[in-house]
């Protein structure tokens, strides 16, 4: 974790990816979140993004979100949110995409669903 | 007639010289002028072997003549005589000796109280009571005790002998004028400073009503007033009083007092004028009335309600047009009848002035009145002025003018500049890794303004992403440059300024999308338009840079 508190770590749980956010994301390293979600989808077919630990998003990270939501629908692949925490729900519900992404509580759940 | 030296002088000349003398020194030195006149007159008389004399005295505002001070058979004082009536009447009018040396042929004489006493008039001379002011009265003595006629040697005598007579009630009556002009002007300071202690004294600080009242002379029959109701309405009057002087000044008083009192009751404006009119028609004599603009200021609206009893118009300006609000009917105290209507006027930021005619009445040199238009420029002309220094540059107008009647201006403005408070100011590069340090700042910034939380999380992303906007769109690949960030709060509202060194971005290129869509791009400008109430887009003046104002009304328990 860098000193920002920032931070993006993609764990392999068998034939699942999750990608842990933490920090703030915005424009600074939204690119380098995009990214990690399109090579987790690249490597998988079932891919969650972990957002427990997020204090803040901005559309730019949500548009990496997107991005990712996008092409997993788009190849037949499995992509969920877990763990929202309550800013990155805010803005979620902000820009109407709480209804769009599967959301789920644990990974447990995400892995199951 | 040439006086000749003491030493040749014959024994009637010297008499003569010496007399003078003594009278000339008796009055110089009298304490009290009438008793000395009293003797004076006598010794005259005695001296100018006269069977009677008497001393008559103009009163410079009549015109009457009337003699104060009478020695010889027939007491005539209080005898009254127009100017230019009879012998005294003619010396008095024309400032020059008479000397009638038989009465009986000359036209002049007036016969009338030779007829009522008995007393028989054969020879007059008569001496104005000459001064730099022109003859002020006269003395007059009648029939040598010996039976013969005046000659003309004596009325130069007599001439002589009133010149001292002369001096000493002239400089009296100056003396006394004075004395009674100051004794006015006292009482009419005292007046004028209980005048100005009714007035409403100036609040510190930014307060929505100020007032200036310019008397056209010592006293005025103009007044305002303004006070504070426990709802934290602020209420106004300004009055004016038909016709000048004491006693409409004196009625200023009642009717401020009035006004005053049904203001505080909270009485809005039209039963408040109906209230005051129908005491004042109650007890207004000769034709008085009271023309009246009585109001409240709503702080929390921003609004005024407002009614008009023949007051001039009043206007509203908004830095470039006028709006004129017409009396609601007419002046107090004229029909008890009348029922008064009243308006509300949406302030804004708008200025509303009321003024008594007197502002349109001022002269120029040329004698022209200033008119309402000409009130209208000098309005407009200070229009960028902040109000209490408008309010003083146009009574500086006024001023250089002629007042020819009292005047008085009232301006309810909401208080601008110090009300805005600036809450953060901050300058950064337009690089992505500064929007950490930024919206750090802001949310230390909101949460000292107690934003709650969640709206507070969502003012910082609204800024956010406008700075990323600015980073991504308006500087173009490898130009860079400076963001300001400017957070200021005029009372429940807040204002986000951003600004940029980029080249201008035409403010319609930027739409936001429609939120139903689900694409990653172009949710920023979405994301403002939800989040802020309105914001807007300009390029600086200059052409370099854009300036982006986003606003936010946090009042009514934060808007969640």
């Amino acid at each position: 974790m860098s000193e920002t508190g920032n931070a993006c770590v993609s764990e392999t749980q068998g034939n699942y990816v999750l990608v842990r956010l933490s920090g703030e994301v915005d424009l600074s390293w939204s690119q380098q979140v995009r990214r990690a979600i399109l090579d987790a989808l690249d490597n998988t077919g079932k891919v969650g993004v972990e957002l427990s630990q997020v204090s803040y998003i901005d559309s730019s990270g949500i548009a990496a979100l997107v991005e990712g939501f996008q092409s997993a629908r788009g190849k037949g692949q499995q992509f969920g949110l877990v763990g929202a925490s309550a800013p990155v729900m805010s803005v979620l519900q902000l820009a109407r995409l709480d209804k769009v992404f599967p959301l789920f509580a644990t990974v447990e759940a995400a892995r199951a669903g | 007639m040439n006086v000749p030296a003491l030493a040749t002088a014959g024994a009637e000349e010297r008499r003569a010289l010496r007399f003078l003398a003594d009278l000339s020194q008796s009055l110089a030195l009298s304490l009290d002028l009438r008793e000395t006149l009293n003797l004076a007159v006598t010794r005259i008389a005695d001296f100018m072997h006269a069977e009677a004399a008497s001393l008559f005295l103009l009163d410079a505002e009549t015109g009457v003549i009337d003699c104060r001070i009478c020695v010889g058979p027939v007491d005539i004082r209080g005898l009254k005589l127009a100017l230019g009536q009879g012998v005294v009447g003619r010396c008095v009018k024309e400032n020059t000796t008479q000397v009638v040396l038989d009465a009986r042929s000359d036209e002049r004489v007036n016969s009338r109280v030779d007829a009522e006493t008995g007393f028989q008039t054969r020879s007059i001379l008569c001496a104005p009571l000459s001064t730099a002011q022109g003859a002020i009265g006269a003395l007059e003595v009648i029939n040598r005790r010996d039976g013969g006629l005046f000659e003309a040697d004596d009325a130069e005598i007599l001439r002589l002998i009133a010149a001292p007579a002369a001096l000493a009630i002239g400089n009296a009556q100056l003396a006394r004028g004075l004395i009674e002009q100051q004794r006015i002007k006292r009482e009419l300071d005292l007046a004028r400073t209980i005048q100005k202690s009714l007035l409403p004294k100036r609040r510190r600080g930014d307060f929505p009503v100020i007032g200036v009242n310019l008397p056209a002379h010592e006293i005025s029959g103009d007044f305002y007033d303004f006070f504070d109701l426990d709802d934290g309405r602020i209420g106004f009057v300004v009055g004016d009083i038909s016709g000048k002087g004491l006693d409409a000044a004196f009625l200023m008083v009642r009717a401020a007092s009035l006004l005053r009192w049904c203001g505080k009751a909270g009485m809005a404006p039209a039963a408040w004028l109906d209230e005051v009119n129908v005491e004042m028609c109650q007890t207004l004599r000769n034709g008085r009335f009271v023309c009246a603009v009585v109001g409240y200021y709503d702080p929390a609206t921003h609004s005024v309600d407002l009614a008009s009893a023949g007051f001039p118009p009043a206007l509203l300006h908004d830095g470039t047009h006028f709006e004129e609000f017409l009396a609601d009917g007419p002046p107090l105290g004229i029909l008890a009848e009348v029922k008064y209507s009243q308006r509300r006027i949406e302030l804004g930021q708008r200025a509303l002035y009321l003024f008594s005619d007197g502002a349109t009445d001022v002269r120029d040199a040329q004698q022209h009145t200033l008119g309402s238009d000409g009130l209208r420029q000098l309005i407009a002309s200070h229009a960028n002025l902040a109000p209490e220094a408008r309010l003083r540059a146009l009574i500086g107008d006024l001023k250089r003018m002629r007042l020819v009647d009292d005047t008085t201006l009232m301006l309810v403005q909401v208080p601008r500049g110090k009300s805005v408070q600036s809450l953060l100011s901050l300058e950064f590069p337009a690089h992505a890794e500064q929007m950490r340090g930024m919206r750090a700042a802001l949310r230390t910034a909101l949460d000292a303004q107690d934003v709650n939380p969640t709206l507070r999380d969502q003012l910082v992303l609204a800024v956010d992403e406008a700075c990323t906007n600015i980073i991504r769109h308006a500087y173009c690949d490898g130009e860079s440059g400076k963001i300001a960030l400017h957070l200021s709060r005029e009372r429940d509202m807040l204002t986000f300024e951003l600004c940029d060194e980029a080249p201008a971005v035409d403010p319609n290129r930027l739409k936001a999308r429609d939120l139903n869509e689900c694409k990653p791009g172009g949710l920023g400008v979405a994301f403002i338009d939800s989040l802020m109430d309105d914001w807007k887009l300009e390029p600086c003046a200059g052409g370099k840079g854009n300036v982006l104002r986003m606003r936010k009304y946090i009042g009514n328990g934060d808007d969640e």
